[in-house]
């Protein structure tokens, strides 16, 4: 079961890949026959590059299949520091949703400050994350809006 | 005549205020994104990009060229004293570094990689300065056919010299192929891969792309390290550090030899100019030359400053030398020539071989900064902030990577005033993660989308100009001659390997 674990973590990319690659080539199918009179037309390089990214993802699944499995870690923080990135995501994805209602401020403190949780020791030194994320927060803002100029979305566009 | 008194003005715009200040701040910047092990100079230049929207194109440039410069050099610092290369071109200098650390002479050995880092870099400028019009020159001669096999020639090199994997360097290069082809087609007025979305139909820009794989990616890298600072001072014991111990012993420098330093120099700036070699492969060449002709080969990775020297002094040639096939023909071979492009691109320019002569005015500034940044900014910067350079690369990683984090995110927003772009940043970030995760080359991601339009241009240009025959590839003498080229490094770097040199453990 490990070991089928293991094979299928390193085959994630490869099967995500071919499936974006199918979709790739029925959409240049879709664009029409790859040559006319002679000439390529705009279907026949993206055919093209479908084609030789089967092969080399054929090739890399191969590999795998025929590769003796990776070692599981052990480790007990293992868990955590998979879900890091995880969160990471999620935080800058409800940043980006909150980014022009919230306006900048709002936003990025809070933004900054759960990245300040994640990218340290948690919660320790609580209040020195808090200001360390508004301390960020303003020099950004000095950054973008004093120094170069570029106008910020605001709360209420105010 | 003209083109060096071109040159000189560039000297002279270094000396305005503002453009100084760029300079000055780029590589201070340079120097802490090389440093911390984790950040590399790629995404301190990675995180200008959105900000030239806004800056003069000629203070992008030169910040750009003192942060690739310093970067390079500074990766030194935490090789030698902490044995933990601050960027993957001083994996060789931790070899020699370390030892000499271990043995206190730690303060030297950083001497040492600033001189010939010093030397490398200069040369490397001056033979950019003295090549890139001949090149540029060169570049005239080639026609349609010519230059799809140059492009051809310079993603075939990018991906066969991913020696991890090439099929993983292959999938890379033509998944960035494929998002350079959404959009307009290249040819006629036709959206592909759009999905009946208007948001696509302008295809997808260089910016999310690069602060995407590059960026975001590294956030997410990181968010698996639950350490407090980039660099545990408890765990290392590196002695005090005093500025009079860097000035390296003539009696080693004279050892090393002025020939050494000159031969790591163009090396260096030779392996520069080849597609995807990079910093870590010009002083590997270099140092493994310098192993090989050495007087003393048995003093090799206990700590000697010969070999310091030779990686030092070529990674910092390499940086000049890549500028030249992007300024000559318009084809970054590393990521950080590809984001130069990309500033270029964003104000309106595109390198080619009339580039040099056309915008003189705004490139010459740039080769100023990289001597400059290799001559007065390398050895100034090891005198005041030597002493408290690991003070300064052991960072709270919570502020840091924070920090990066919105600087990152809001770039890509305010670069076009759009969320899309930030959304794609982050999808581009995540793809790339799991990407570096299983050891795809995000190089060559990026370069295959910068390189994939002009690849597909040029063909079907030639075709058109040869009604569909594509025997034009072979009697075109400039195509013939790339196509050769191709052949060539696919014979020597794929079916006869070479030998892999043995390296000091």
């Amino acid at each position: 079961m490990s070991l089928q674990r293991s094979r299928d973590g390193r085959l994630l990319v490869p099967v995500a890949l071919l499936l974006v690659t199918t979709l790739y080539f029925f959409e240049a199918w879709q664009l029409g026959p790859p040559m006319r009179n002679g000439n390529m037309t705009a279907s026949f390089f993206p055919m093209a590059i479908a084609i030789i990214m089967y092969l080399a993802i054929a090739q890399v699944i191969w590999r795998i299949l025929r590769s003796p499995p990776e070692r599981e870690t052990t480790d007990d923080h293992a868990a955590t520091r998979r879900l890091g990135p995880l969160w990471v995501t999620l935080a800058t994805a409800g940043y980006l949703l909150a980014f022009s209602t919230l306006g900048y401020f709002v936003s990025t403190t809070v933004y900054v400050f759960v990245l300040t949780l994640l990218y340290g020791e948690g919660f320790r030194g609580l209040p020195l994350k808090l200001i360390a994320s508004v301390i960020i927060t303003v020099a950004g803002y000095l950054l973008f809006e004093v120094v170069f100029r570029v106008r910020l979305p605001t709360l209420w566009s105010l | 005549m003209e083109f060096f008194t071109g040159i000189l003005a560039g000297f002279a715009a270094l000396a305005q205020p503002d453009i100084l200040l760029y300079m000055v701040g780029g590589f201070l910047i340079g120097t802490f994104f090389g440093a911390v092990p984790g950040l590399t100079s790629v995404l301190a230049i990675a995180l200008l990009l959105p900000l030239t929207y806004s800056l003069d194109v000629t203070a992008a440039l030169v910040a750009c060229a003192s942060i690739f410069m310093a970067g390079m050099c500074s990766g030194s610092i935490t090789a030698t004293t902490i044995n933990i290369p601050g960027a993957p071109a001083s994996m060789m200098t931790a070899l020699e570094g370390y030892p000499m650390q271990q043995r206190g002479e730690g303060a030297k050995a950083l001497g040492h990689a600033a001189l010939a880092s010093m030397i490398g870099g200069s040369i490397g400028a001056l033979l950019l300065i003295l090549v890139a019009p001949l090149a540029a020159d060169a570049a005239l001669l080639i026609r349609t056919p010519g230059k799809f096999a140059l492009i051809a020639f310079a993603l075939v090199v990018i991906i066969i010299s991913q020696r991890k994997s090439i099929s993983k360097g292959l999938i890379a290069t033509m998944l960035g192929l494929m998002v350079a082809t959404v959009g307009i087609d290249v040819m006629q007025p036709l959206a592909r891969f759009t999905f009946g979305t208007g948001v696509l139909v302008q295809g997808i820009d260089m910016m999310p792309l690069i602060i995407g794989a590059f960026a975001v990616s590294e956030l997410l890298v990181q968010a698996r390290n639950r350490s407090a600072h980039t660099v545990d001072l408890q765990q290392v014991e590196a002695p005090p550090i005093r500025r009079r111990d860097f000035i390296p012993p003539w009696s080693e420098v004279r050892e090393i030899g002025l020939y050494r330093y000159l031969k790591s120099a163009v090396i260096g700036y030779l392996v520069g100019t080849l597609p995807g070699a990079g910093g870590s492969m010009a002083a590997f060449v270099s140092y493994a030359e310098a192993m090989r002709t050495s007087k003393h080969p048995e003093r090799f990775g206990k700590g000697t400053p010969e070999g310091i020297a030779a990686a030092e002094g070529s990674n910092n040639a390499m940086c000049s030398g890549a500028f030249v096939p992007m300024l000559t023909f318009g084809i970054p071979g590393d990521p950080t020539t590809a984001i130069v492009l990309g500033v270029l691109v964003i104000n309106g320019l595109q390198p080619g071989p009339q580039f040099m002569d056309s915008q003189l005015h705004l490139v010459a500034p740039m080769f100023a900064a990289l001597m400059v940044s290799a001559l007065v900014m390398v050895p100034l910067t090891l005198y005041l902030l030597g002493p408290y350079f690991l003070k300064i690369v052991s960072i709270r990683r919570d502020v840091l990577y924070s920090s990066i984090a919105m600087i990152a995110l809001v770039g890509s927003y305010v670069a076009t005033y759009s969320l899309f772009q930030m959304a794609l940043a982050l999808i581009f970030g995540i793809v790339a993660y799991f990407m570096r995760r299983q050891d795809y080359p995000t190089v060559c991601l990026l370069l295959g989308f910068v390189l994939g339009p002009s690849l597909e241009e040029y063909c079907r240009r030639a075709l058109s100009i040869s009604d569909g025959n594509p025997m034009i590839f072979l009697t075109s003498p400039d195509s013939v001659f790339f196509l050769g080229l191709t052949a060539v490094f696919f014979y020597f770097m794929v079916i006869r390997k070479p030998k892999a040199t043995p390296l000091p453990s």
